[in-house]
């Protein structure tokens, strides 16, 4: 394969691997794996600058975490005029990742940033650790419809929505962010979840978290399939990553991009490493583009 | 940044529950300061799938020593660790801490805090004067005596059931040697309780805390380890730490 980029709302991403949100701060901390990456995602940003919830932020089991940070970032504006003219000095694509508490927020950062160095905004509709907050929004066709119409008319940028499965059909959500003029989807965002300590009371501080890690892999699988095959735009694969070869099940399965989460907390260079893996791994099995390996889940032979 | 392998030289148990693991890594035993810790994967494999952070210990030439408690699966797996198997790496993580010159420096471990203590110790020795003091529930539970003696160190205990040293919380001893207003320093390593006991009780004394307990990433990347800062927000311990000053965290 001679051309490894990948193309969203024209704007060009040198390969289909990005960040993740949440997981890669603002890709300031390891900034020569940032560089390698097709682009990187932020944490999510809000108007207004977060504290985050009390500890414990973090629970383990076997072969995943469970998160419950509570969307701590610095707001709309120290972001934009302090963190974002460095982003935008790390060559490579910066999607922002923005969540509202009211369906308003969304546009309203999309337009404030659409200003800025930016590539495009990915709308965090199902972050499941706020307790009045994304998971309606983006259990609720309806509502992921007009949040991303909304935010459609505020930019030319690529704009991608995040999808929940956490109870909710993301192949409804996902035609919800089609028809409201989302230019691609991710699949899926964490799930819910609750640890308890041993007196039976929540072990982590924000009480329930998201669940991310190797452990979701087959569902998060599952929903890109599905998704893949029920709507036009592309979608970006998501949920336990943590190698070349897994990456290329997303691909496979229909995703046009992939993101690598939490793989990143165990290894700072794992997006990095999934990317030559899969580079490889494409190489090997004598692909000469992307066509040849998206979707070939349900192609007939 | 990438993981780094290193053989394990020995492993040992030093005290019930207590491990003390030395292994070969000559550019880290170069690059380690006080209060870096290094963030190391107990297995190959996603289970379990977060790296576990320990404070280095001591350096000795190519050598470093880590001494751990093992309460969990992951901490389990590295006391199984036997010499010739392969450590798996990251670090030096954190922000060392800014040795001070002509200082008094009162050190105050509890249990298995005391590890850190020992390098600080070591790096502080020769332009400070430094007094140690470690605790425990018992006597056996009093570890790295024997090295913190051999730098010639005053060394006082404190133990809970009064089998060694003055019977009642090691913050007592700590406490009784501060003299207000004459620039000591205060480094303290152990329980939160212990911690917290200290930031109430040290008036006119800078006193800096270790904390090091449950983190995500370690690399300042997933915010996952947040320490409640007095007026608001959160310390990325990680990140901004590990050594942090009690006065300026809720605990």
């Amino acid at each position: 394969m001679k051309n490894h980029s990948v193309r969203l709302r024209g704007v060009e991403f040198a390969n289909p691997v990005l960040a993740a949100s949440g997981t890669w701060e603002f890709g300031l901390r390891f900034k020569a794996v940032s560089a390698r990456l097709g682009g990187v995602v932020t944490k999510g940003i809000t108007v207004e600058p977060r504290a985050g919830n009390p500890g414990p932020r973090i629970f383990e089991f076997p072969g995943g975490i469970l998160n419950s940070v509570g969307l701590e970032n610095p707001g709309l504006e120290r972001f934009r005029d302090e963190v974002l003219p460095e982003v935008a000095a790390l060559g490579t694509r910066v999607i922002v990742n923005v969540a509202g508490f009211e369906p308003g927020e969304f546009d309203r950062l999309v337009g404030e940033l659409d200003r800025e160095p930016v590539a495009g905004f990915e709308l965090n509709l199902s972050c499941p650790n706020v307790g009045h907050g994304g998971a309606a929004f983006g259990q609720d066709p309806k509502l992921v419809e007009d949040i991303t119409r909304r935010a459609r008319a505020r930019t030319d940028r690529p704009v991608v929505v995040k999808l929940t499965a956490n109870f909710t059909d993301p192949v409804a959500t996902a035609r919800a962010a089609e028809a409201g003029g989302a230019d691609a989807v991710t699949v899926i965002n964490t799930l819910f979840g609750l640890a308890l300590n041993a007196n039976g009371r929540p072990f982590l501080g924000g009480r329930n978290g998201g669940m991310s890690g190797p452990a979701l892999k087959p569902f998060a699988l599952y929903c890109v399939d599905r998704v893949a095959a029920a709507v036009g735009i592309p979608v970006i694969g998501c949920g336990g990553i943590m190698d070349g070869r897994d990456a290329l099940d997303f691909l496979s399965a229909g995703a046009a991009l992939v993101q690598v989460g939490t793989a990143s907390l165990v290894e700072p260079d794992a997006a990095a490493r999934v990317w030559t893996g899969l580079r490889r791994l494409c190489r090997d099995l004598g692909a000469e583009s992307w066509a040849d390996i998206v979707g070939r889940t349900r192609r007939e032979d | 940044m990438k993981s780094l392998r290193a053989p394990v030289v020995a492993n040992a148990e030093v005290a019930p529950g207590i491990w003390s693991l030395w292994f070969e890594h000559p550019g880290l035993a170069r690059a380690c300061r006080p209060g870096h810790f290094l963030n190391l994967k107990p297995g190959p494999g996603p289970d379990p799938l977060l790296r576990r952070p320990l404070s280095v210990c001591d350096v000795e030439r190519d050598r470093l020593r880590l001494v751990f408690r093992a309460p969990g699966r992951g901490t389990a797996l590295l006391a199984q660790l036997r010499p010739g198997d392969e450590l798996d790496i990251l670090g030096p993580l954190g922000r060392p801490v800014r040795l001070p010159k002509r200082r008094t420096v009162l050190l105050c471990g509890g249990g298995v805090g005391a590890a850190p203590l020992l390098l600080l110790a070591r790096r502080l020795r020769d332009e400070n004067r430094v007094k140690v003091f470690l605790g425990a529930r018992a006597a056996e539970g009093l570890i790295l005596t024997r090295e913190f003696s051999r730098l010639r160190l005053e060394v006082g205990f404190a133990t809970d059931d009064g089998s060694h040293g003055h019977r009642g919380p090691v913050t007592d001893l700590v406490v009784k040697n501060v003299h207000p207003g004459t620039g000591q320093l205060v480094y303290a390593c152990g329980p939160l309780a212990m911690l917290a006991d200290l930031a109430r009780r040290v008036k006119g004394a800078e006193a800096w805390g270790f904390f090091e307990e449950r983190m995500g990433c370690g690399t300042g990347i997933c915010y996952c380890c947040a320490l409640p800062r007095k007026g608001g927000g959160y310390t990325r311990f990680c990140q901004e730490g590990p050594v942090v000053r009690l006065d300026e965290v809720e605990l």
